[in-house]
């Protein structure tokens, strides 16, 4: 089992980390290369810069907050908060720092977790609502699913991160992930369960397993949808 | 189907896929946003009438044919293999959507359906299963180019029998032609179709204004477009535009049909003259004071119609509110109107493929939407709308007249004081 472990903790996520750079960037570079559209894709009027006007699109999402504002306000909770969780994964390794380097908590102290799963879970149960489930796919669900525990296994970790040793032996500390990181950024290939000795290991290797499962079928899910909202909010903008 | 005729589908899909339409079927959440903006869907609420619903049937094809995780889990994205059968699905995406992009701007993306549309109407093409008239009716249209100097005596001949009913309503000075043709070095070549109700009233409007104009051999109307056939969609445009070189031209006005337009101002790349509209012709003549309109000859109450060709997706939208402003005392807007505007139901070929049982159920809303205004006169600037708007109001009784914005104006016309 150790070793299942060891494969899941070290080698994998190498392994997940270059599927998703690398098929993220050959999807761009294909997409990229693809013949441009032979005429214009502009919806009028057209009004104010057309940059800054798609910017304004794809962050701020103003069709569906017209269209469907309850799904509009999850949307912009569920990405703003996915951006501070990117942000606060960053922040675990002690050569990058955001919160000050003795803080015990990740950024947003488990509220980023707890506002993602809400908002998976409404995403969750609005597709098994017609007329939307009628247009779900299985990937829509299993994405969700994986996203959903993927994010369950993160506050498990975080509210046990709250625990002391005293009270009961969820120990690994904020620091403790930062050693784990730090290994993995200087390829030393150590075993992580040297610094990661608390007794809930085992939801630290399914996190990280969730994680690399999600790296690696991001270039190939709609999740794409993030580098190329940008770009397709500038064609209907006349780009 | 044989692996042959397979591969060839498979050719032509593939000459679809620009970047944007790549973008356009990969990257759709299926958050359902754009269900409700279809009229299609608002009328009759199935999911086949939704943009989504229909960029479904070609976006699994795409998974299938065109992407590894397609071929390998086909079953994560129902991916499907082209068939037979499946070609029933495409024809519904080619023909119950109008192509009106009203889903445009639903979309988070801006996922384009009247991209993936085309894709379905091109397949059909290669499959030998469009609508035959719509093919028929682009030969027609380009056998006429190839044989212009055959039938150049009969249009002119046609064209003079009109001239009365044109001085009718403006009387042009003396020793000009009423309907000029072949004019080299004309200012404006107006392109109209193959009816008098497009040439008599935009021909007393553009005398009244004293333009030095002339009339096209070519009717606008583009069905190779409509058929979804790249190349005849060119050919039939071309002829227009070897004309318009011929004669010198500076501008080209298409007449009130939203398709002509759109194909001919932003789908032809870079034009020695500049392409209107004749909505924005009459906006010009109002504003430079070359033409004059007396309010009180539209004393029923008004309202537009926004064709999606020619607002929504080609921009001229104020410029019919300021025709209207001078055109009555009593213009009503539709709910919603401009770039939000309901489809009439009528565009993408439908109305010239007959369809009129969809065309009516699918345009229910339409119907309430112009019902609600209360207006006795409903205006337009499209030849398809004004066709199945007439439809609608018989079939839903409305009790309206249906009337060109050309129409009203030339109607109206008054000599300047
Ligand atoms: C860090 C980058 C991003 C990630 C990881 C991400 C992830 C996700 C996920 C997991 C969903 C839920 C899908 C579902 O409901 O089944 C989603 C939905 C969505 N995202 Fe993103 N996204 C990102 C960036 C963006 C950006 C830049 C836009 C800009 C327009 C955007 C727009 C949307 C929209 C419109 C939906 C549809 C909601 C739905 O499916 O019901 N996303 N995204
Ligand atoms: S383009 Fe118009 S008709 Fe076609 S799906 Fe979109 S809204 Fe419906
Ligand atoms: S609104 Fe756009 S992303 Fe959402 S289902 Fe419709 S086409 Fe797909």
């Amino acid at each position: 089992m150790n070793t299942v472990y060891y494969l899941i903790m070290v080698p994998m996520v190498y392994l997940a980390v270059a599927v998703c750079l690398i098929g993220v960037i050959a999807r761009l570079i294909a997409l990229g290369r693809a013949p441009r559209h032979p005429h214009s894709l502009a919806i009028f009027p057209q009004r104010g810069p057309r940059f800054l006007g798609a910017l304004g699109d794809t962050f701020g999402m103003p069709t569906v907050r017209r269209h469907q504002p309850l799904l509009w306000f999850f949307l912009l909770l569920y990405h703003l908060a996915f951006l501070v969780l990117i942000a606060s994964h960053f922040d675990l390794f002690p050569g990058i720092r955001i919160l000050p380097a003795d803080s015990p908590h990740m950024i947003g102290a488990g509220a980023v977790g707890v506002v993602l799963t809400l908002a998976l879970f409404y995403f969750l149960i609005r597709r098994f609502r017609s007329p939307i489930r009628e247009i779900t796919v299985p990937s829509d669900y299993l994405l969700l699913l994986l996203l959903l525990f993927l994010v369950l296994t993160g506050s498990t970790i975080s509210w046990a991160n709250s625990w002391n040793s005293e009270a009961g032996g969820f120990v690994i500390t904020k620091q403790d992930f930062g050693l784990y990181l730090d290994g993995l950024a200087r390829f030393r290939f150590e075993d992580p369960r040297e610094v990661l000795y608390g007794s809930h290991y085992i939801v630290v290797v399914l996190h990280v397993l969730l994680a690399n499962l999600f790296l690696i079928l991001l270039p190939f899910s709609k999740i794409m949808h993030t580098f190329i909202a940008l770009p397709m909010n500038r064609l209907r903008r006349g780009a | 189907m044989d692996a042959t005729q397979k591969q060839e589908l498979r050719r032509l899909f593939a000459s679809r896929l620009t970047g944007a339409v790549r973008m356009y079927l990969e990257a759709c959440t299926h958050c359902g946003t754009c269900i409700p903006a279809c009229h299609a869907y608002a009328s009759e609420p199935e999911l086949r009438h939704s943009s989504v619903g229909r960029a479904e049937n070609i976006r699994r094809l795409f998974w299938r044919h065109f992407r590894p995780q397609g071929r390998l889990a086909g079953w994560l994205n129902e991916a499907v293999e082209l068939s037979e059968d499946w070609m029933e699905k495409v024809y519904e995406t080619a023909y119950t959507c109008t192509g009106c992009r009203r889903c445009v701007t639903y979309c988070p993306f801006g996922i384009d359906t009247q991209q993936i549309q085309s894709i379905a109407k091109l397949l059909l093409i290669g499959a030998g299963r469009e609508p035959q008239v719509l093919s028929m009716l682009a030969d027609m249209s380009i056998a006429k180019g190839e044989n212009v100097e055959a039938t150049k005596a009969s249009f002119t001949q046609a064209v003079q029998g009109l001239e009365e009913e044109v001085i009718a309503r403006w009387r042009s000075e003396a020793g000009r032609e009423a309907i000029p043709i072949d004019e080299k070095d004309a200012d404006l070549l107006y392109v109209a179709l193959a009816g008098k109700h497009s040439i008599i009233p935009a021909a007393a409007i553009m005398n009244a204004a004293g333009e030095n104009w002339s009339l096209s051999y070519f009717e606008a109307v583009n069905f190779g477009a409509f058929v979804g056939n790249p190349e005849k969609t060119r050919e039939i445009s071309q002829r227009i535009i070897d004309e318009a070189v011929r004669l010198g031209v500076r501008e080209v006005a298409i007449c009130e049909c939203g398709t002509a337009y759109r194909v001919m101002k932003f789908m032809m790349g870079e034009l020695p003259f500049r392409v209107v509209s004749f909505v924005e012709v009459i906006a010009r003549y109002l504003r430079e004071g070359r033409i004059q309109i007396d309010p009180r000859k539209t004393e029923q109450r008004l309202t537009y119609h926004d064709p999606c060709q020619i607002a929504r997706n080609g921009g001229v939208m104020e410029e019919a509110r300021e025709i209207l402003a001078h055109l009555t005392r009593d213009f009503v807007e539709l709910q919603p109107n401009r770039v939000e505007n309901w489809c009439c139901g009528g565009g993408g070929g439908l109305v010239a493929m007959g369809e009129k049982e969809f065309r009516m159920r699918s345009a229910r809303v339409k119907a309430e939407q112009v019902r609600a205004t209360g207006a006795e006169v409903l205006a337009t600037a499209c030849e398809n709308c004004h066709t199945q708007l007439s439809d609608l109001n018989e079939h839903y009784a409305l009790g309206m007249r249906v009337a060109f914005l050309s129409d009203l104006v030339s109607q109206a016309l008054v000599a300047s004081q």
